[in-house]
């Protein structure tokens, strides 16, 4: 007897029946809470690759509390440290510890010089900004994950469309995402791996964020630490909190 | 400083790197500055009565240690510096900073001693912001000195918070080669309420003193998508540069934009300094100094006659270095910087023009970081202009700052 048609046939038992799937918005609810809880405090590392150049580190540690608001302060390399971005709504700031001053920045704009946006960094969650759709079943990353189509709510939005796969064997872990601008090129691609235990449970730990448009450029994110449901006060999200620094 | 005061400045350095600590709680910072000049005989330094040399300069040996402890943290920032090519070639020993800060949760924080303020949306200009010596508006990345001050912080909700400042300085600009004149002591209080309102930023400052003068204040703040803008603004009664005009309100604004794409930030920010000088009013002024440099040096005059004129002509050729935010009123400063926090190297380009008179200062920049904890910044700062304009008035020609920091 062939072995192909028995693949075909274990792929298929496999892959998460489309007749049985959560409807697209439980199914991006579960992936955005996936790799962070509604509030967390964590710490991570960011590595930006450029070709022909060195990797450059950074740590950093962070705070988020639910999809609005999210602190991060530079932890290293020592001439970064004390550096922090703030996002509140849809206001991002930075602190810049040599100047000790604010200034309001972008959410569009380069999260600390890497592939990420500050709005990438501040908003894991895609619920509130985008209407999904559930378009199928497809591998991804050699899983076999659901497919939804992402679309903007509004032009203030920062990808005008989202193609996001996430896991269909019933942990939501959310694999990939192609973003795409209003025009339909798809600027960069974020890949979520290294699914491990963290903080108390397992979840992907490594994002990878790879441009689109400059060939060999990525990120990667690597969280190092998380503390799920970590009790943290309004006001650490605030201009003035993070005027007064570290 | 005393001697008593450098005697402890260094027994502070010795015990700090002795002291044991979690290495996540200390931060140590060890810096070399060196800055230099290029003199000129302008109608600022007639016949070089500064007496400055070909290439007059200074050296800095600076440091730095913040130490952190749950919500208390103490910091200190200071140098010693020895100047070269002047008349009064001396070491000096300056504390930039130095405080004591506790927050209870992050309600309410205190914070006493000498600190720096830095509030305001203004990049090279912050005219809300009078309690302590201005930035240096050719060279924003230098490193400023504080005002003594006690310093309450109140956050009632994450939208809103509210600065209260007691503060005292008589501190004058730095950096420069040539001794600025005395400043007399500026006694402050202000307040600064600041809020979020649907994502804009909003701040209300107040305030007044004896020597300073009294203030209202204006700032906002808000991203368009395209790039952050902000606008600062503040009225005043009473010049803080020659001639007195007590009796007047004055105006000030900063207006301007930020945008980042990748790693370059460009900036582009205006300045309406309402008590700068008009045409008239400069040429009022240049005649002045006309005046009492002829007095001065006129031999026919008894010494002491010749010695006031002379003062006279110091204390007027000073004006643009004292506390004001300019001579004159049109300014525009656009910068462009490359680099963030993965690069070893960053570029930077910044100029201001003074629209009144044609003046231009163009500091290109350059930093290199070999490790994560070693910083090396060049700058050039290379004045331009009719020869009467502000910047080509100054007796320097040009300038380079070297810093280098270690980090530990």
């Amino acid at each position: 007897m062939s072995s192909r048609p028995a693949g075909v046939l274990l792929v298929a038992l496999a892959a998460p029946s489309l007749a049985q799937a959560p409807d697209a918005a439980t199914i991006l609810r579960r992936a955005d809470r996936a790799v962070l809880g509604e509030t967390a405090a964590y710490t991570l590392r960011m590595t930006v690759v450029r070709p022909n150049k060195r990797e450059r580190v950074v740590e950093m540690k962070g705070w988020k509390k639910g999809d609005d608001q999210g602190l991060v302060r530079y932890t290293s390399p020592a001439k970064e440290r004390g550096t922090a971005y703030l996002r509140s709504g849809e206001s991002t700031w930075l602190y810049l510890p040599s100047a000790e001053k604010v200034v309001r920045v972008g959410a569009r704009q380069n999260f600390g010089g890497g592939d990420f946006s500050n709005a990438d960094i501040f908003r894991l969650s895609l619920i509130r900004d985008y209407d999904p759709t559930l378009a199928g079943e497809e591998m991804a990353e050699g899983q076999a994950c659901y497919k939804l189509e992402l679309k903007a709510k509004d032009r203030s939005i920062a990808y005008d469309r989202v193609v996001y796969w996430v896991r269909g064997d019933g942990t939501f872990y959310p694999v990939r995402a192609d973003y795409y601008t209003l025009s339909g090129k798809r600027l960069k691609s974020l890949v979520l791996s290294q699914v491990k235990p963290l903080g108390g449970r397992t979840r992907p730990t490594l994002l990878t964020m790879e441009s689109r448009v400059d060939e060999g450029s990525r990120t990667r994110l690597e969280f190092l630490t998380i503390q799920d449901d970590a009790r943290l006060d309004d006001r650490l999200f605030s201009p003035g909190a993070l005027e007064r620094g570290e | 400083m005393s001697a008593p005061g450098r005697a402890a400045f260094l027994a502070l350095g010795a015990i700090l790197i002795a002291l044991p600590a979690p290495a996540q709680t200390r931060q140590l910072e060890l810096g070399l500055e060196s800055f230099a000049y290029e003199s000129a005989t302008t109608p600022l330094n007639r016949e070089n009565a500064l007496g400055l040399d070909a290439h007059p300069g200074l050296g800095r040996l600076a440091v730095g240690w913040r130490e952190t402890h749950g919500s208390f943290r103490a910091v200190f920032r200071g140098y010693v510096e020895q100047t070269w090519g002047t008349p009064g070639d001396e070491t000096e020993w300056v504390v930039r900073q130095g405080y004591a800060q506790y927050w209870w949760g992050e309600k309410v924080g205190v914070r006493v001693g000498k600190q720096r303020i830095a509030w305001g949306s203004g990049l090279a200009w912050n005219p809300t912001n009078r309690l302590e010596p201005p930035k240096n508006a050719l060279n924003t990345t230098l490193e400023q000195e504080g005002a003594l001050a006690a310093r309450l912080d109140w956050v009632p909700a994450a939208w809103a918070s509210v600065v209260l400042v007691g503060a005292t300085t008589d501190a004058t600009p730095r950096d420069l080669p040539l001794a600025t004149p005395e400043a007399e002591r500026r006694d402050s209080a202000a307040v600064r309420a600041r809020f979020v309102l649907k994502d804009t930023d909003v701040a209300l400052v107040a305030s007044g003193g004896k020597n300073q003068r009294t203030l209202l204040g204006l700032d906002l703040g808000r991203d368009l998508g395209w790039a952050a803008v902000h606008a600062e603004a503040a009225v005043y009664e009473g010049a803080e540069m020659f001639p007195p005009r007590d009796d007047t309100l004055f105006f000030r604004v900063v207006a301007g934009a930020l945008r980042t794409s990748g790693e370059n930030a460009f900036a582009l920010e205006y300045f309406y300094n309402g008590e700068g000088y008009s045409d008239a009013g400069a040429e009022r002024w240049l005649a002045g100094l006309d005046q009492v440099w002829t007095a001065a040096t006129n031999p026919s005059l008894p010494p002491e006659l010749q010695q006031q004129a002379l003062a006279a002509y110091a204390a007027g050729a000073s004006i643009p270095y004292a506390w004001g935010l300019g001579l004159r009123r049109h300014y525009l400063h656009a910068s462009w910087t490359r680099g963030g926090a993965t690069s070893a190297w960053t570029g930077a380009v910044r100029t201001v023009l003074g629209f009144d008179d044609g003046a231009v200062a163009l500091t290109p920049g350059v930093g290199w970081a070999p490790r994560g904890n070693v910083t090396l910044n060049l700058d050039a700062v290379l004045l331009f202009g009719p020869e009467e304009s502000e910047y080509r008035l100054a007796p320097v020609r040009g300038a380079l700052q070297a810093r280098l920091k270690v980090l530990f």
